[in-house]
């Protein structure tokens, strides 16, 4: 299959990516964080920052190529499918899931970056791009494979259903990655280390409002996904909601994201309480994304 | 979503002290604690945990396999919570309730002052109000207040917000607010939680489900609705790798003796007639009905088989050159006879012990009417004859399962889905924002003091407060 070939380039480029970021970083030296726009501080060595800015575009220009490597393969599988499973939508295993769900996460990712111009993000979330698609050809063979559907998945539902429900985990890893990031630059500060490895880290405040965006758009994207997921089990099986484990551990994500945001309005849930509660929230997103598949049985085991 | 208290100065509000705790108290704390954040964040949360148990442990299933995986003692404990049907205990439910309960309260005591400040706002604050905002600025500018104003309720206008302002003669002040839909979708969403969980409850009681294993050719009366179904037709097309791509059935539903509609429906297709939804849920191998039944017939001397005829179900066939005639008039699957009845039938629905009964005739009068195995084919011996049948294979006819479902609340129920989601969606992408501004003349030109607030997207907010200043730094004459 053509497509695999493309989706392993798409992991190394990630790769690349991934350790060009973490590379910025260390490359970035605090005077280029403090010094005001204009003025060059004293001891400022040109060729630092010529190298950091160097390393950071190169960054930026391999994760674009491996989001553009990434797309070609999903379009690349969507055609593989339509020869001979019966549908288009290259999402409809547990493999292309992964590969979508990175696909979004670096999508996302170049479009923070684009709006706000904070490279220090990629190392973190280019990085649970990268984790994503590394879980992803972790997979045995078979499960990579575009296998006909099952006669249940075999419906218009699977391009609206599930392609939403998964971007709405790429926002919530996303938000998971800033909230690590927040954590780390936390614990620096607290050390004092503002220098070196994170002077090119946003304030704590900046991570901390960007991570609670991300959950903006994941948390009613969550909703619609999970309500598609209800009309097409109402075609499909002749009932909207039946307590099936991934149905309702889809709800229990959406509800742990709803007590964060009302929390958050009101209780001050900011800050280092977000941050390990951004944590959290994506690895039960990550339990109900993986976990139920392989630990819990329920009408969405295909796999 | 809504409950950051109002950034506007409170006035304090005159109450009639009641001694103790009177009424008026009472129900003022009650709507305080039913409205409360708190609870809700406690509802989500609980909820969230307790709706692990049923993804755990398996639920609705039989007495014994609890006891096997989990042992008596602990299966006497989920019987008293519940835990083998979770989501249908009474404190489940109530969860469920508490939080309808919750929003309700929220939509209440909250949608009201929403509502009043799209209907008219507050002008008029004092300085120390908008010094006190996250956003501030001040800004000197050579011009006069009434120009001044001018210009910033224009660009405000274009940058889409709602302006009101108010010409005093010490200073103007202006007013812009934008964004107050996203409040409005905050208690959109609240309201939903009942309105789904109405819709449900309408399902439960008034709505069911059930299955039907149908067969080909047969028709079936529908009590529910009062009307008959035909099968006409069902098959199942494959991949060609071999695997099922779709199962379908051919209904018709016949209603006061006439045909009224007939749909071909598979996964994913329902025919949906008088509200009732007919599903194409699952197939099998029928177990009292086959389509063809392969007989070898051999020569009882010789042990040789003479011939292969295959059988099809109920028709008679002649076989000339051996003189005999042959037909199938009954099958099962797991055969079992019934000594007080004197009746076979099928133990189960497995094909574990499939018979057929075969009708031999020859020379014109009935001879036999044997039972004969596919696993046994030794087992009766026909006296009379010359010869010996074996059941070597036989094609089962399919069934088709059907779900049969009516759901009188689902349209309830998907109102309140486009409520929530159309609602958090305005509450996530629309703030709400307001700005202030006082333009105060001095000695030379007018001060501004721009102030403004938001109940989130705080960095989104700095950018724009930061493009108005500079903006306003422009009104030059």
């Amino acid at each position: 299959m053509k497509s695999l070939f493309l989706f392993d380039m798409t992991f190394w480029l990630y790769l690349a990516a991934l350790v060009l970021y973490i590379g910025y970083l260390f490359a970035r030296r605090p005077t280029m964080a403090l010094a005001p726009a204009g003025h060059l501080p004293e001891n400022f060595d040109e060729r630092d920052g010529v190298w950091a800015t160097q390393l950071g575009q190169v960054a930026t220009l391999v994760t674009i190529f491996g989001w553009m490597l990434n797309t070609g393969a999903l379009f690349t599988r969507a055609f593989e499918r339509m020869e001979h499973s019966g549908t288009f939508a290259p999402w409809s295993n547990q493999f292309e899931a992964m590969a979508y769900v990175s696909w979004a996460i670096i999508l996302g990712y170049v479009l923070l970056e684009m709006r706000y111009k904070i490279k220090a993000i990629g190392a973190f979330v280019v990085g649970i791009g990268f984790i994503a698609m590394g879980a992803a050809s972790l997979l045995p063979y078979r499960y990579q494979t575009a296998e006909p559907l099952v006669p249940a998945l075999n419906s218009y539902w699977i391009y609206i259903h599930v392609s939403v429900t998964l971007t709405s985990y790429a926002a919530f890893a996303t938000a998971g990655g800033l909230g690590v990031m927040y954590l780390f630059k936390e614990r620096a500060e607290r050390l004092g280390k503002t220098a070196g490895f994170y002077a090119a880290f946003p304030d704590l405040e900046t991570i901390d409002e960007l991570g609670y965006k991300a959950i903006t758009v994941g948390f009613p994207m969550l909703a619609f996904g999970i309500i598609l997921g209800a009309m097409w089990a109402n075609y499909a099986w002749g009932g909207y909601w039946s307590w099936d484990p991934k149905e309702t551990w889809s709800l229990i994500v959406w509800l742990i994201y709803g007590a964060y945001i009302h929390a958050r309005m009101t209780r001050g849930w900011e800050g280092h309480k977000a941050a390990i509660y951004a944590v959290f929230g994506f690895l039960m997103v990550i339990f109900c994304f993986w976990g139920v598949n392989f630990l819990l049985s329920g009408l969405h085991a295909y796999a | 979503m809504n409950s950051q208290p109002d950034a506007l100065p409170k006035e304090p509000s005159i109450r009639p002290s009641t001694p103790g705790l009177g009424w008026d108290e009472f129900s003022r704390e009650l709507v305080e604690f039913f409205a409360s954040v708190k609870l809700a964040i406690f509802l989500f949360l609980f909820i969230a945990i307790t709706a692990t148990i049923g993804t755990v442990i398996q639920q609705g299933e039989r007495a014994e396999v609890y006891v096997q995986e989990y042992g008596e003692n602990a299966y006497r404990w989920f019987l008293r919570l519940g835990f083998t049907d979770v989501y249908h205990t009474w404190w489940f439910t109530s969860l469920l309730g508490l939080l309808c309960v919750n929003s309700l309260t929220c939509f209440y005591k909250r949608f009201p002052s929403v509502w009043r400040s799209m209907k008219q706002d507050k002008v008029g604050v004092t300085m120390a109000f908008i010094k006190n905002l996250k956003q501030q600025a001040e800004i000197p500018l050579d011009n006069t207040k009434e120009a001044v104003a001018q210009q910033m309720v224009h660009h405000f206008v274009t940058k889409g917000y709602r302006v009101l302002a108010k010409n005093e003669p010490g200073e103007v002040t202006v007013y812009a607010t934008k964004g107050v839909m996203g409040r409005v979708g905050a208690h959109m969403a609240h309201l939903s939680a009942t309105v789904i969980i109405f819709g449900g409850l309408l399902g439960t009681y008034y709505g069911f489900q059930e299955f039907g294993v149908c067969l080909e050719g047969q028709t079936y009366h529908i009590p529910r609705g009062n009307f008959d179904l035909k099968v006409d037709k069902f098959w199942i097309d494959y991949h060609e790798n071999g695997s099922v791509k779709s199962y379908n059935s051919t209904l018709t539903v016949v209603d006061g003796g006439q045909s009224v509609v007939t749909k071909t429906i598979s996964v994913n297709d329902p025919l949906v007639y008088k509200g009732i939804w007919f599903y194409q849920s699952s197939y099998g191998d029928a177990w009292d009905q086959v389509e063809v039944a392969r007989v070898n017939i051999k020569d009882k001397e010789t042990d040789k088989v003479l011939k292969t005829v295959d059988l099809e179900w109920q028709k008679e066939q002649a076989l000339p050159d051996l003189k005999v005639k042959l037909s199938i008039t009954d099958f099962v699957a797991d055969f079992a006879f019934n000594s007080t009845e004197k009746k076979v039938y099928s133990k189960t629905i497995e094909h574990a012990n499939p018979a057929v009964k075969l009708v031999i005739t020859e020379r014109d009068s009935v001879q036999a009417t044997p039972w004969i195995f596919q696993q046994f084919p030794d087992l009766f011996n026909i006296k009379d004859s010359k010869y010996q049948f074996e059941l070597v294979g036989y094609k089962p006819r399919k069934f088709t399962g059907l779900q049969i479902a009516k759901n009188p609340g689902i349209n309830i129920v998907w109102t309140g889905c486009t409520m929530i989601v159309v609602g958090i969606t305005l509450s996530s992408f629309i703030f709400h924002r307001r700005l202030w501004a006082k333009i105060v003349p001095g000695q030379t030109g007018v001060t501004v003091h721009l102030g403004g607030t938001t109940h989130k997207s705080q960095i989104d907010f700095q950018k724009e407060f930061r493009k108005l200043t500079e903006k306003i730094q422009t009104f030059k004459t």
